[in-house]
C-alpha cells in the first residue's frame, strides 16, 4: 500500500469512529425521560388523535386530560414549546404527576415540539440532559433545543413566510411559536401548529397557556403577555400575583408580531391565549459555561455583571434564578389565572387540587414533587 | 483555568498552528478546539466538535453545490459566452460599466440575504470582465466581496435584521428606507472607488483581441438556461416564499448543474465535480474547524466571557466596541454576529429607534463576511478569481470597509435625526 494511501485510509477509519461514537451520544436524544402520570388521570392521548397526519411521525407527542366530575372550564397547559426553556417542560410534568380535577378540564402537552427535544443546538454547547434529586433518587431530563430538529425538516428556506403571512429568516420555520395557526400539508412544525390548534378547537379550550422562558436581556420577562380578549383575565391575575408578593408585568400581544401563540390561538381559536415568561440564564447570549448546573441554579457571574450594567429586564445577583424559582413562579401564574377565570366567568370554574405549591417548590424544590423513579 | 485563560491559549495554540507549523487553517482550528476541550476539563468532547461543525453543514452544501455551477459554467463555455456580450457591451462605457457590475452583484444578495449567493452566482460572471477591462484581479475580487456584502444588507431581504429582530420581537417592517439609505451611497462610491481608476476604455479591435471565445453561435439562447434556472429558482424562494417548495439553495445550484450539462459545450460532469469537491475542500476545513472552535469556546464559557467584556466597555466606547466587536465576531459568520452580539448592541441602545438601529447594525454585522478565517464573502471572490491568497484581495477591503463602517456607526450616532424622516 502506497503512504498517501494508507494515510487516507487512516484519516477514513478515523472519521468512522468520531461517527460512531459521536452518532451514538446524538442518538441518546431520542431518548424520552419518563413521566408518571398521576393516579387522577382521566386519559392519554397523542396529538395525532388530533391531528393523523402528525402519527409515527416525530412531532407526535403525550397529551394528558385530567377531567373532573363537575362541569366547568377547559384549560390547555403547553410545556416544551421551546425545548431549552426547562421551567416551561418542568411545571407541565410536575402538574401531570400531581395533579387532580374535580370541576372542569385540563390538558397538558408537556412536549409541545417533541421534535426540539431530540436534538441540540449547534456552537450553544449545551448539555443533554439536567437531572433533579427526588426522594427516590435522581430523575433526568432532556434539554433541547428552540427549533425542530433539522433531521425531522429540512432544510431551511432562504425566507420563511409563516402561516399567519409574517416574513421571517428561514431558520424560524422550525419555530412552533413562530407557526400558528399551523398548516395541514405543511412542514413539520406547521403540523404541529396545526394539530394544538386541533385540540383547542375539539376541546373547547376556555384558556390555554404557553409557558416560556426568555434570557434575562429579553425585554419581555417576567410577564403575562395575553391576547386582547383575555385583557381583564390578565388583570385580575396581575393583581393576584402581586398581592401573593409575585413580581410580574403584563405585555398585550402585539397585533403585527404574527404567528405567536398568543396571537392566533385568540385569533383563529377564540380561545383566551395567554403567554409566561421566566428568565432563565442557561439560554441567553451572555451566559458563562453552559451545564446542567447552570440549568439548575440559574447563577452566571456574566449576568451579574450585566445586571451591574443595567443590560437586564429582570433583578439578577449571585443567587442567580435557579429553576424551582422559575416553576414557582409559574406554578402561580397558573393558579391564579384559573381563579382569575373562575371570578371573571363562575360557569368556567376549574378546580385543581394537588397542585404543588408555589412557595413550597420555592422552599423545598421540585424534586419532593416528582414521582421517583420507578 | 479562567475562561479567559483557555480561549487565549486557545488562540495561542491555533496561531502556532497556522503559522509557525504552517498547518492548514481547518486542521490548525480543529487541534486548538481539541486543545481547549481537554484544557477546560470536557475530556475529548467528541459529541461538542462534531455539533459544532454542523453549525455551517447549510453553508458547506451551499458551497460544493455552487463549486459545481460554476465549474460547469466554466467547462460548457457559458461563461466566456456571457463575458464576451457583457464585453461588447460596455467596452466603451466606464461609469455605466462599474455600476452595472454593482447592482449585478448586489442582485442575488438582495434577494437571499447571503453574500455567498452573490459572489457565486453574478461575482462570477462579472469577474473576466472586469480583469479583462484592466482592474486587477485581487481588485476584481475585492469589488465582488464589497459588492455582495451591500447586497446583503440591501433590502428586500435582510437575513441579518431578521435574526436581531427575532431576538426582540421586532416585525420585519419598515425597513426598506433604513437600508438603502445605507446601502445606495456606499454601492456608488465603492464601485468607484475600487474600479474607476482601473478600468480602461478601450478602442474596439482592443475588445475584440481580448474577448474570449463565445459558443452563442452554436447553442443560443440555450445557453443562459441554467443561470436562468438558478436565478428564477433563488427568486421565487424569495418573492414567492409561500407558495414556492422549500428545495434549498444547494439544490438550486445542482439543478442548474445539471441543465448546464445540456446547454453548451460538451464535457466530463464527474471530473467538473471531482475539480470542485477538490478546490473547495480548504475553504469547507477552515469552517469545519471554526464550528468546532465556536463550540468549545462556548463549552468553556469564553464567548460569553468575550460577549460581556464587550457589552462592559463605557458608553463612550460602545460604538467603537460595536465598530470592533461585530466584524471580528463576524469571522464565525455575519449571521452569527447579528445573534450573539447584535441583539444586546439593540437592547443596550434600546432609547433609539430599533428598526434604524437593525439596519445599521446590520451594515456592521455584514463586514464579518470580510473577516478571516471564514471570510465567506472574501475567500469566494478570491476562489472566483484564482487567487489563494485571501489576504491579498482583503488588502483592497479595507478602506471600501472602512467606508462601510463609517456610515454604520454614523447612522446609529444619527439615529435620533433620521427617524424625524423616516
Amino acid at each position: 500500500m502506497k503512504k498517501h494511501q494508507a494515510t487516507a485510509f487512516l484519516l477514513l477509519l478515523l472519521a468512522a469512529l468520531v461517527c460512531f461514537f459521536a452518532g451514538r451520544e446524538f442518538l441518546t436524544m431520542h431518548e424520552e425521560e419518563a413521566v408518571y402520570p398521576s393516579p387522577h388521570l382521566t386519559i392519554k392521548k397523542r396529538l395525532s388523535d388530533y391531528f393523523p397526519g402528525l402519527k409515527n411521525s416525530p412531532g407526535d407527542s403525550s397529551v394528558y386530560i385530567f377531567e373532573g366530575q363537575k362541569m366547568g372550564g377547559t384549560l390547555l397547559i403547553l410545556g416544551g414549546t421551546h425545548p431549552n426553556e426547562p421551567a416551561g417542560f418542568i411545571t407541565a410534568v410536575l402538574l401531570v404527576e400531581n395533579l387532580e380535577v374535580t370541576q372542569g378540564k385540563v390538558i397538558i402537552v408537556p412536549r409541545a415540539n417533541n421534535s426540539g427535544f431530540m436534538h441540540s443546538d449547534p456552537q450553544e454547547g449545551n448539555p443533554q440532559r439536567y437531572s433533579l434529586s427526588t426522594p427516590g433518587g435522581p430523575r433526568w431530563f432532556r434539554y433541547g433545543s428552540r427549533l425542530t430538529n433539522p433531521i425531522h425538516q429540512w432544510p431551511d428556506s432562504v425566507l420563511y413566510v409563516n402561516p399567519a403571512g409574517q416574513k421571517l429568516s428561514g431558520t424560524e420555520s422550525r419555530n412552533l411559536n413562530r407557526s400558528y395557526p399551523g398548516r395541514k400539508h405543511g412542514k413539520l412544525t406547521e403540523k404541529i401548529a396545526y394539530a394544538i390548534m386541533q385540540v383547542i378547537d375539539n376541546e373547547k379550550a376556555d384558556l390555554a397557556v404557553d409557558l416560556h422562558e426568555a434570557a434575562p436581556e429579553y425585554p419581555v420577562i417576567n410577564a403575562i403577555v395575553f391576547h386582547e380578549n383575555s385583557a381583564e383575565l390578565a388583570a385580575v391575575t396581575l393583581m393576584t400575583l402581586q398581592m401573593e408578593g409575585v413580581d410580574i408585568r403584563l405585555e398585550a400581544s402585539p397585533p403585527n408580531l404574527r404567528g405567536l401563540s398568543h396571537r392566533e390561538w385568540g385569533d383563529f381559536a377564540k380561545t383566551r391565549a395567554v403567554l409566561l415568561e421566566t428568565a432563565n440564564t442557561s439560554h441567553g447570549r451572555l451566559k458563562g459555561r453552559p451545564s446542567a448546573t447552570l440549568i439548575i441554579n440559574g447563577k452566571d457571574k456574566n449576568y451579574m455583571k450585566a445586571a451591574q450594567l443595567g443590560l437586564l429586564f429582570v433583578p439578577f445577583d449571585e443567587d442567580g434564578i435557579s429553576l424551582k424559582q422559575r416553576v414557582s413562579r409559574h406554578l402561580a401564574s397558573l393558579r391564579a389565572l384559573v381563579s382569575g377565570l373562575h371570578e371573571l366567568h363562575p360557569d368556567l370554574c376549574i378546580q385543581l387540587d394537588n397542585l404543588p405549591n408555589p412557595i413550597e417548590v420555592q422552599k423545598v424544590g421540585i424534586g419532593p414533587y416528582l414521582t421517583p423513579s420507578k | 483555568m479562567s475562561e479567559a485563560v483557555i480561549f487565549l491559549l486557545m488562540v495561542g495554540i491555533f496561531a502556532i498552528l497556522a503559522m509557525i507549523l504552517k498547518l492548514p487553517i481547518g486542521v490548525s482550528l480543529a487541534i486548538s478546539a481539541l486543545a481547549g476541550a481537554l484544557l477546560g476539563g470536557k475530556g475529548l468532547a467528541l459529541r461538542h466538535l462534531v455539533e459544532g461543525s454542523f453549525g455551517y453543514f447549510e453553508t458547506i452544501l451551499i458551497i460544493l453545490a455552487a463549486m459545481i455551477f460554476m465549474k460547469v459554467l466554466q467547462a460548457s463555455g457559458i461563461l466566456d459566452s456571457i463575458t464576451a456580450l457583457m464585453l461588447k457591451t460596455f467596452y466603451r462605457k466606464k461609469l455605466p460599466l462599474l455600476l452595472t457590475v454593482m447592482v449585478l452583484i448586489m442582485f442575488p444578495g438582495m434577494i437571499t440575504g447571503s453574500s455567498t449567493a452573490a459572489v457565486l452566482t453574478t461575482g462570477v460572471l462579472v469577474a473576466p470582465v472586469l480583469i479583462r477591462l484592466g482592474l486587477s484581479k485581487v481588485k476584481a475580487a475585492a469589488l465582488i466581496a464589497m459588492g455582495a456584502i451591500l447586497g446583503m444588507i440591501a433590502p428586500p431581504v435582510n437575513i441579518l435584521v431578521m435574526i436581531m429582530g427575532a431576538g426582540v420581537d421586532m416585525p420585519y417592517v419598515g425597513l426598506t428606507l433604513p437600508l438603502l439609505i445605507i446601502v445606495v451611497p456606499l454601492a456608488l462610491v465603492i464601485s468607484l472607488w475600487l474600479g474607476y481608476k482601473d478600468i480602461k476604455i478601450i478602442r474596439y479591435d482592443e475588445m475584440k483581441s481580448i474577448l474570449p471565445e463565445s459558443v452563442f453561435s452554436l447553442f443560443g439562447f440555450r445557453l443562459y438556461l441554467p443561470l436562468v434556472v438558478v436565478l428564477v429558482l433563488m427568486l421565487s424562494q424569495s418573492l414567492l416564499a409561500d407558495i414556492m417548495p422549500d428545495i434549498g439553495i444547494p439544490a438550486i445550484f445542482m439543478l442548474g448543474s445539471l441543465v448546464g450539462l445540456f446547454c453548451g459545450r460538451p464535457f466530463h460532469f464527474l471530473k467538473i465535480t471531482q475539480e470542485a469537491v477538490k478546490e473547495a475542500m480548504p475553504i469547507l476545513s477552515i469552517l469545519v474547524g471554526v464550528g468546532m472552535f465556536i463550540q468549545i469556546m462556548t463549552l468553556t464559557g469564553g464567548r460569553g466571557w468575550a460577549v460581556i467584556s464587550f457589552l462592559s466597555l463605557p458608553p463612550v466606547l460602545l460604538y467603537l466596541g460595536i465598530g470592533i466587536s461585530m466584524p471580528l465576531f463576524g469571522a464565525v459568520s455575519a449571521y452569527g454576529s447579528a445573534s450573539i452580539l447584535g441583539v444586546p448592541f439593540i437592547l443596550a441602545l434600546i432609547n433609539k429607534n430599533a428598526i434604524i438601529t437593525a439596519s445599521a447594525l446590520s451594515a456592521i454585522a455584514g463586514l464579518g463576511d470580510l473577516m478571516p478565517p471564514t471570510a465567506l464573502a472574501g475567500m469566494f471572490a478570491a476562489q472566483v478569481i484564482g487567487e489563494k491568497n485571501y489576504f491579498k484581495v482583503l488588502r483592497y477591503c479595507i478602506v471600501p470597509a472602512f467606508f462601510l463602517l463609517f456610515v454604520g456607526i454614523g447612522v446609529l450616532l444619527l439615529a435620533p435625526i433620521l427617524d424625524k424622516f423616516i
